[in-house]
């Protein structure tokens, strides 16, 4: 009995040690890690694609949270996932935030990109009845009033927060910035009249909008939005600056190239496919496929500019 | 408001169709097992269940999710009440007296009221929501960091002696919450604090860790200390006639179901940790007005029903400012707003016009809900209450095997186990002592959001402290917290002058 048990532990084990091979990868369920509670925007999306991708990869991938520490718990366990294919994390651009701002475990070298799904662009949101018409007024405002309007942001170090303060820096202003605990208090508070403006993504604060209450008063995008054809980008009004936040899949470093190009593969096709067009659209966020190697450079490219946005500002 | 009343017959029309029947009562049914099981809340469970939706049309998809939801704060009070787990922070006040009648053979009544006590309850918060949700949104809106401050400032004072036990210990305890609440990420800076370089306590203590720990695990442990015959002897097993409330129960909760759906459904608007808030301020209230207090703590069924319709009427509200809005004050929402979008309805000021037939047929599905969830919760009384029957030494070690999976289930995360057996240590040892798990607990929910609102609304005033005092919402919370504060000390100046020393003489010696 003993003997045929030990016996099965070595099968197992030698089949676990076994090189991987793309051409029968997955044999098994593909899992996500989402470094953040279930329910949030990353969750959501990655919930939706992989409901999608299992139909190409031929197993299910399983959507699994990890909360903790603004992302870095997630990333840690990402990090130390066995470097096979079947344990994913969703890179989002906190990877090259977090690490600038405090002693972590990992930085994004530590993992392999696979593809970049959703590129949201960051924007300012005031109240529709605000004293500023545009972008100009606005900045002319803060140039002659310092300190005085007031920013909400989702939380102290985190993504919209960094754009507003690099923002600061484009334009040559300077704000007055108010964390809280989330885009949804953020956006509740604005509306309430208690901050000036807020600094958010898509899809907060876009019913608020559409319902005539609140208005972008600065788009940090490339073009303009699809959805608000009408309103102009900073680059259009003479500020050069772009930002916004990425959300793609990474897998830890060392996973074998042919699987990496598997998984690029499948989700790539997921990303294609007309169902999850269609969900993508109803949650309001912008598609921006990019493959392995631009994904990788996109990740060095904001890991250098948040590197030293943190740097200065905790001279 | 007759408009209102028509659209909404519109609604039953749609809730009433087979399949959306169906769906309202699956979600009924998954959402009273999260809220049985302790760890797992509606938050995963309605994230878990999203994927699942994708085929179906909007209206069916958002009435089964909204169903797990309400349907949650129907069970939530089941474990507080047979094993003194509290399974969420909305029932950590039902273990107080819930826990109490079970030891006396009276966990059936207790269980029973909670269900009708959620049934009335909802059905009054839903009528609540069709008949006032614009306005009350907007009064919502009202409150900015300084007057949310200013309210945290009045619940952390007049809450924390919510048993009325003694005020000395509470503020103890409300103390030490609100330390162990400053453990992780600071919330304004970003930076670690007391977090000795550990990832796992960058994200600070989870809640139900230690919720659990100090009652739950608490409680095993003071029953494990018990001598052997004692124990086994303990607990008194309820008749079949004894399983469901007597008139007399029902007469004295009747006032304290409709009194706690009052003050849910009010601090249900207020953003943030709305159903602990109502759940102790309905238990403080019921104490407080009560015609016999000492019953309390003893398994007085007031102190059931009064919380645990407190928790489905501020369930209920939080509605008001998802739909009305469309901005989540509560994680629960928060996920049920994502649901939203998945499916192209934008909630928010303009989704009764856009879509009438989801707005409608949700809300009608709520109250074919709670009817469904009154039925569904009844006939499962007796067999909850004939859990009490297992020996305490098979049971007891099945209560913290229950606790460890229910907790790792919440964040998947080990360290929270950890946590929470450590806190099981502490609850035994504070029980010794006669201090309280209920005011730490307060004190570490309010704790982190207090901080956030002051130093908020001190960053917008740029540090001048009159802001608190401009605002005449703040102004009110802050000059009630200190009436309440000056209230007992001219009482007992009162009651010296009354027993006829004068007050320069001294005092005389009975």
């Amino acid at each position: 009995m003993l003997k045929q048990l030990s016996a099965i532990l070595i099968v197992l084990f030698l089949a676990g040690s076994m090189p991987v091979h793309a051409a029968d990868f997955p044999t098994k369920e593909v899992q996500v890690i989402i470094p953040w509670a279930a329910g949030g925007a990353t969750d959501l999306i990655f919930r939706a694609l992989g409901a999608t991708a299992g139909k190409y990869l031929n197993k299910a991938v399983v959507v699994v949270n990890r909360p903790g520490g603004g992302g870095a718990v997630g990333y840690t366990d990402g990090m130390k996932a066995k470097p096979d294919g079947y344990m994913l994390t969703a890179a989002v651009t906190p990877l090259c935030i977090l690490p600038h701002q405090t002693a972590t475990a990992f930085t994004y070298k530590d993992f392999e990109p696979i593809l970049n799904v959703v590129s949201d662009p960051s924007m300012f949101l005031v109240r529709s009845d605000a004293p500023w018409k545009d972008l100009r007024e606005f900045v002319d405002y803060a140039k002659k009033n310092p300190d005085m309007i007031t920013v909400g942001n989702s939380g102290a170090g985190g993504g919209v927060h960094l754009v507003a303060l690099a923002f600061e820096n484009a334009a040559g202003i300077k704000l007055n910035h108010i964390p809280f605990s989330g885009g949804g208090p953020s956006v509740t508070a604005l509306l309430g009249g208690h901050v000036n403006a807020v600094s958010v993504t898509p899809p907060e604060g876009v019913s608020q909008i559409k319902a005539g209450q609140l208005k972008i008063i600065a788009l940090f995008a490339d073009k303009r939005l699809a959805m608000f054809p009408d309103v102009p980008t900073v680059k259009e009004q003479g500020i050069n600056f772009t930002m916004g936040m990425w959300r793609g899949l990474a897998a830890p470093k060392g996973t074998p190239q042919d699987v990496i190009q598997k998984l690029n593969e499948s989700f790539k096709k997921a990303m294609d496919d007309p169902e999850f067009q269609a969900r993508a659209k109803e949650m309001s966020v912008i598609l921006s496929y990019l493959g392995p190697k631009d994904f990788g450079a996109l990740m060095a490219r904001d890991d250098e500019f948040f590197g030293k946005l943190i740097k200065e500002m905790k001279k | 408001m007759l408009e209102s009343l028509q659209q909404l017959a519109g609604g039953f029309g749609i809730a009433t169709t087979v399949p959306n029947l169906f769906y309202c009562l699956i979600g009924a049914i998954v959402g009273t097992l999260i809220g049985v099981l302790p760890g797992i809340g509606p938050i995963a469970g309605i994230a878990l269940l999203i994927p699942a939706t994708f085929s179906l049309n909007p209206t069916s998809a958002i009435i089964m999710l909204a169903g797990i939801y309400y349907g949650a704060m129907y069970g939530g009070s089941t474990t507080s009440i047979l094993l003194n787990v509290p399974g969420e922070t909305a029932s950590v006040i039902t273990c107080i007296d819930g826990y109490r009648m079970a030891q006396k053979g009276r966990a059936g009544p207790a269980l029973a009221i909670c269900a009708i006590g959620s049934f009335i309850a909802g059905s009054i918060g839903l009528f609540g929501l069709v008949a006032f949700a614009p306005p009350l949104a907007r009064a919502a809106l009202a409150f900015g960091p300084a007057e949310y401050f200013s309210l945290m400032v009045f619940g952390f004072i007049v809450l924390s002696n919510v048993t009325g036990t003694s005020l000395l210990k509470s503020l103890m305890m409300a103390l030490i919450g609100l330390i162990i609440g400053t453990i992780g990420l600071d919330p304004v800076k970003g930076d670690a604090r007391f977090t000795f370089g550990s990832m796992s306590l960058l994200s600070g203590i989870e809640f139900v860790a230690v919720a659990i720990g100090l009652f739950g695990i608490g409680e095993v442990l003071s029953n494990v200390e018990k001598p052997a015959e004692l124990l086994e002897g303990k607990v008194l097993v309820p008749r079949l006639r004894e399983l469901f409330p007597s008139l007399e129960d029902l007469r004295k909760s009747i006032k304290a179901i409709l009194r706690g759906t009052g003050i849910g459904f009010g601090v249900g608007l207020v953003p943030g940790p709305a159903p602990v808030i109502a759940t102790y301020a309905s238990y403080m209230i019921e104490k407080r007005i009560s015609q016999h207090p000492e019953e309390f703590g003893q398994g007085a069924i007031e102190g059931v029903a009064g919380p645990e319709s407190a928790n489905n009427a501020a369930c209920q509200a939080a509605f008001i400012p998802l739909f009305v809005l469309g901005i989540p004050f509560a994680p629960p929402t928060a996920i049920l707003l994502g649901a939203l979008l998945i499916h192209g309805v934008t909630p928010g000021p303009m989704m009764i016009k856009e879509s009438p037939e989801l707005f409608w047929g949700v809300i009608a599905s709520m109250y074919i809900g709670n009817f469904i969830l009154l039925l569904l919760n009844l006939p499962f009384v007796p067999l909850f209450a004939n859990i009490l029957r297992i020996p305490k030494r098979i049971l007891l070690p099945l209560v913290i095997l229950f606790c460890i999976t229910g907790m790792y289930s919440v964040n998947n995360s080990v360290f929270d186990i950890w946590v929470m057996l450590l806190f099981g240590g502490i609850g035994f040892m504070a029980g010794k002592g006669k201090f309280e798990g209920a005011p730490l607990l307060l004190g570490l929910v309010l704790g982190p959001r207090m901080e956030v609102a002051f130093r908020q609304s001190l960053m917008i005033s740029h540090g001048d402290f009159s802001t608190f005092a401009d605002r005449p919402i703040s102004l009110a919370f802050l000059l009630a917290t200190a009436l309440f504060l000056v209230i007992p000390i001219f009482r007992l100046g009162l009651k010296r002058l009354g027993k006829g020393g004068s007050p320069k003489g001294p005092a005389p010696i009975n």
